[in-house]
């Protein structure tokens, strides 16, 4: 077995709300932000996904991440799209207001090993107002958690590479 | 003779674990069109011992890119990207 999924790619799909990313390289937030950038913008609200050192007691050394490419990538895609359609009222705004509630959003997922302390996620959503771009962001997070095609391998300190644990976000 | 029909099925995570196997080509049995809801034992029966079983029990299905919502109600006549979708665990 290779030591990546064929099918773990990476993968780009851009669209007028956003953009969508799996990539094997580092994450850059800075880079990632100006992705949503905009003149109309009054808030950014940026959230990162970092790997953490310990799990119930044991010391994590790394995290692998794959992706089923294809489907993940319209998988995050449709998220951002429902996040668009979801927050599009804002309190500040009245109905007429041609400015969009949520701008734009960037969603950058990292694939293959990702060191500990390091960004495995950077989700970045512009608003005119703060509400919306925090409630679009946390909303963006939850949903990949939940449905978005990516897998995470716990690889822990004196444990064989063998008996590294697949993690699941919800209990099957 | 005209060739038997085969889907490529896709392994991530612990199907890939208990499989071995990022992804294989699998010839499809008779009766065809093939349920999708049967692949599972026709899998099962190819890893025995592997906890496969335990795998898939958890896990959903996907068809051509595509999340399956109803497995007795797909059908695979040849050709098909099947992937065993385990529980997800992205972020």
């Amino acid at each position: 077995m290779s030591q990546w999924p064929p099918a773990s790619v990476e993968a780009r799909e851009e669209l007028i709300e956003g953009i969508a990313v799996l990539t094997y390289n580092a994450l850059n937030t800075e880079s990632i932000t100006r992705e949503v950038a905009d003149a109309r913008a009054g808030a950014t609200a940026i959230f990162i996904g970092t790997t953490r050192n310990s799990f119930k007691g044991k010391v994590v050394t790394r995290l692998d991440y794959q992706a089923y490419s294809k489907l993940a990538i319209k998988t995050i895609t449709s998220i951002i799209l429902e996040a668009h359609q979801k927050f599009s009222r804002s309190l500040h705004q009245t109905p007429d207001t041609l400015v969009p509630p949520i701008i734009r959003s960037a969603v950058y997922h990292r694939l293959g090993t990702v060191p500990v302390g390091e960004p495995s996620i950077v989700i970045a959503v512009s608003s005119p107002h703060r509400k919306e771009s925090f409630q679009a962001c946390e909303y963006i997070l939850e949903r990949i958690k939940e449905d978005a095609q990516i897998w995470k391998r716990e690889f822990y300190e004196g444990e064989k590479e063998e008996d590294a644990e697949w993690k699941a976000n919800t209990a099957p | 003779m005209p060739s038997t029909p085969t889907v490529t099925v896709l392994y991530f995570a612990a199907a890939s674990t208990a499989t071995g196997l990022n992804s294989e080509e699998i010839e499809l049995p008779t009766p065809r069109p093939f349920k999708l809801s049967s692949l599972s034992n026709l899998l099962i029966s190819r890893y025995p011992g592997k906890g496969l079983e335990k795998v898939l029990e958890s896990s959903q299905w996907s068809v051509d890119a595509e999340m399956v919502d109803n497995p007795d109600e797909t059908v695979l006549t040849g050709g098909e990207e099947v992937a065993v979708i385990c529980p997800v665990s992205g972020g």
